[in-house]
């Protein structure tokens, strides 16, 4: 964006300023000590001015019909105040004359700047206000928009589509223009111009909320330059509905006005505007009426119930697309809990000496466990839990298991058959997922074990109800690096059983605070050890439960034991 | 929230704290995936980590697995105990380089030279 205004750089002298004739008349307006003989001498020296005048002042739209034929006549009967507008709004009219902006539609502004002032006057008259300074404000309110199109001109293109915004609209689009805002500039403007102050603040503060210092007459005279913006917008604006209640609301909030006397004061500005203008010199040529204009809000609001009665029927739809989704997901689900369900071991009888225990908080799980009867009559095993939940893990665990089963049959070496399952799961890991596993080799008839524990929680040793040992962790998890070694331990377990299991069991949460630990885990293993291992598994599981105050995790539990 | 995140001495420091579980890990996995991918040397600062779960555990495993792949320095520092106990447990002390400090990191010979 090039160019940018912003208050702070605009140079007064780069300004369009109005004839040094008006200038001095309105400087003059503005001193209490200039009476009216003085005025009229000064008006006498500008004889295009006086004729503009009194033209003015005779107008059908000022009421002075014919009545007034001289300046001290005028000044005499309209009063050194309205004459002081009178003589502003030619000054500023003559400002910035056509051809100036040769893009620009200098005719289409100073429309749009009357319609504001006929609404305001309009406003102003019914709301016990002071009419033409109403009048005066309206015309110059957006005055400083013109201002920032002539230091900017290479944004004159944008003209015709700020010109059919709504005013809150046009002022966020200014802004991203020009970096700066028409009522800003239009407020130093008026400032530098010595005009009254009733009229920089409302030039000021038509769009920003007026600040605390200023007194209360002149706050009202900020709300009926934002009133008279929206009232004019109505007609000029592309979302007419938008506008109208916008509008409609503003001047009940700041006037009290209800909206069937807004709608009066509306259906009146076209006749006030074709008076005002040809009181100016102005042809404002054909205006959209405000039938016309009720008629384009009342189509859009019938559009937009439309479009909220498609977007409840698609809603409707979408709501049925997704319970039809989650009736099809949940189906899968159960397929995929089934299959799970179908990995774990079936054949669990005193002669295996191995036991399992698996219990899912969702509906798939990460944990399992497995073991399997080797043609050599020893008895392989293993517990393993993968990191993290859901559909991931559930995958992860289904893909490791079958490694084990299928692996675990020839090779029975347990540190061997790890390191052989983690290449093939580094290959397809992904998002950091691991396996913390041990798998193991009983001889029931000996007791003999072998195990390697890769990262998974210790495994406890139990003679009777007390711990014995414990096989922690000798080496990290599986799936994190393709070089890991594991390393097995070798032991015989004659006449003790060994309790190996998952973080669910151990970190269950027994108050809001307070998680199992393993202390109480083995409190409870040893609690029911004089129990037959199957019924030892459900007991201990049962304990868990009633204690644990929601299964976050999945729970599962291998009880291997030695010959007594 | 989002946590931390600190350039010092050719590192970027990712600053985890309180529970990193399956709520928190998503977050802390794409900080630690974000500064790996702008190809910084990562060192994760587990001072202030009250617990971690296998979640958790996963995001440091994932980044240090990237960072593996992309030639990149990847450590934890500051472990405090309650995650010490966690890694230590699944023997990923052995996995993951752990120094007491940014300074005891930056007192060892660098990697990236």
């Amino acid at each position: 964006m090039a160019n940018h205004t912003t208050v702070e750089s605009i140079n007064p002298a780069d300004l369009p300023i109005p004839p040094e004739g008006a200038f001095r008349v309105i400087r003059a307006c503005n001193t209490e000590s200039t009476d009216a003989h003085q005025l009229g001498r000064l008006l006498e020296r500008d004889p295009v001015l006086t004729i503009e005048i009194l033209r003015i002042a005779n107008s059908a739209y000022f009421g002075f019909s014919g009545k007034i034929t001289t300046v001290s006549r005028a000044i005499a009967v309209i009063g050194q105040r309205t004459l002081r507008h009178i003589v502003l709004c030619v000054a500023m009219r003559d400002a910035l004359k056509p051809g100036q902006l040769p893009a620009l539609s200098v005719e289409t502004f100073w429309t749009n700047a009357l319609r504001r002032a006929v609404c305001a006057r309009a406003l102003a008259t019914h709301t016990g206000l002071d009419d033409d300074t109403g009048f005066t404000i309206g015309l110059l309110q957006d005055f400083g928009l013109l201002v920032l199109f002539y230091l900017n001109p290479n944004r004159i293109a944008e003209w015709p589509g700020l010109a059919e915004l709504a005013p809150d609209d046009r002022y966020a689009m200014e802004r991203q223009l020009f970096d700066s805002t028409h009522d800003q500039v239009g407020q130093q403007l008026a400032e530098s111009w010595n005009l009254p102050q009733e009229l920089s603040l409302a030039m000021g503060f038509h769009h920003r909320h007026p600040t605390h210092d200023i007194d209360d007459s002149k706050t009202q005279y900020c709300h009926l330059a934002q009133c008279a913006d929206w009232m004019a917008a109505v007609f000029t604006s592309a979302d007419k509905r938008h506008t109208l209640s916008n509008c409609q609301a503003l001047l009940d909030k700041h006037f009290g006005v209800p909206r069937v006397e807004t709608d009066q004061l509306l259906s009146q500005t076209n006749e006030l505007l074709s008076e005002a203008a040809q009181a100016f010199g102005f042809d404002v040529g054909d205006q959209v009426s405000y039938d016309a204009v009720i008629q384009q809000a009342n189509m859009r609001l019938l559009e937009e119930n439309q479009n909220i009665q498609e977007m409840n029927w698609e809603l409707e739809n979408v709501l049925k697309e997704r319970d039809r989704v989650a009736a099809e997901l949940k189906q899968e689900l159960d397929l995929a809990r089934e299959v799970q369900r179908s990995l774990l071991p079936t054949d669990s009888s005193d002669q295996l000496s191995v036991f399992g225990l698996n219990l899912s908080a969702k509906a798939v799980s990460g944990d399992f466990y497995d073991f399997l009867r080797l043609h050599n009559g020893k008895v392989a095993f293993c517990i393993a839990d993968v990191s993290g939940k859901g559909m991931h893990a559930a995958l992860l665990m289904a893909k490791t298991s079958s490694l084990f089963h299928c692996l675990g049959k020839s090779l029975h070496d347990p540190a061997k058959l790890l390191t052989m399952i983690n290449r093939e799961i580094i290959e397809t890991s992904i998002h950091g997922m691991f396996i913390t596993i041990v798998a193991g080799v009983i001889d029931p008839e000996t007791s003999d074990v072998v195990l390697s524990n890769a990262g998974h929680l210790p495994v406890i040793r139990m003679r009777h109800y007390q711990p014995v040992a414990e096989y922690p962790a000798l080496s990290p998890p599986l799936g994190i690096m393709p070089e890991t070694l594991f390393q097995n331990e070798t032991f015989n377990l004659k006449h003790d059983s060994l309790y190996l299991y998952t973080d669910g069991l151990l970190e269950a949460k027994i108050t809001a605070q307070e998680r199992q630990g393993k202390e109480r885990l083995i409190n409870i293993f040893g609690k029911y050890a004089a129990k037959p291992p199957v019924e030892r598994l459900q007991y201990i599981i049962a304990n868990l439960r009633q204690h644990c105050e929601e299964m976050e995790d999945d729970m599962t539990l291998l009880l291997i034991e030695g010959a007594s | 929230m989002g946590y931390k995140i600190e350039e010092t001495a050719g590192f970027a420091i990712v600053h985890l704290e309180g529970d990193v579980d399956l709520s928190r890990s998503p977050t802390a996995r794409q900080a630690i995936l974000d500064c790996l991918q702008e190809r910084q040397h990562v060192l994760v600062d587990l001072t202030a980590v009250t617990y971690i779960d296998s979640s958790g555990v996963a995001s440091l495993v994932e980044g240090f697995q990237v960072s593996r792949r992309m030639s990149l320095d990847f450590a934890l520092i500051g472990v405090s105990d309650a995650a010490m106990s966690v890694l230590q447990l699944a023997r990923l002390d052995q996995v993951f380089p752990i120094f007491a400090s940014l300074d005891a990191r930056l007192a060892q010979t660098d990697p990236r030279t």
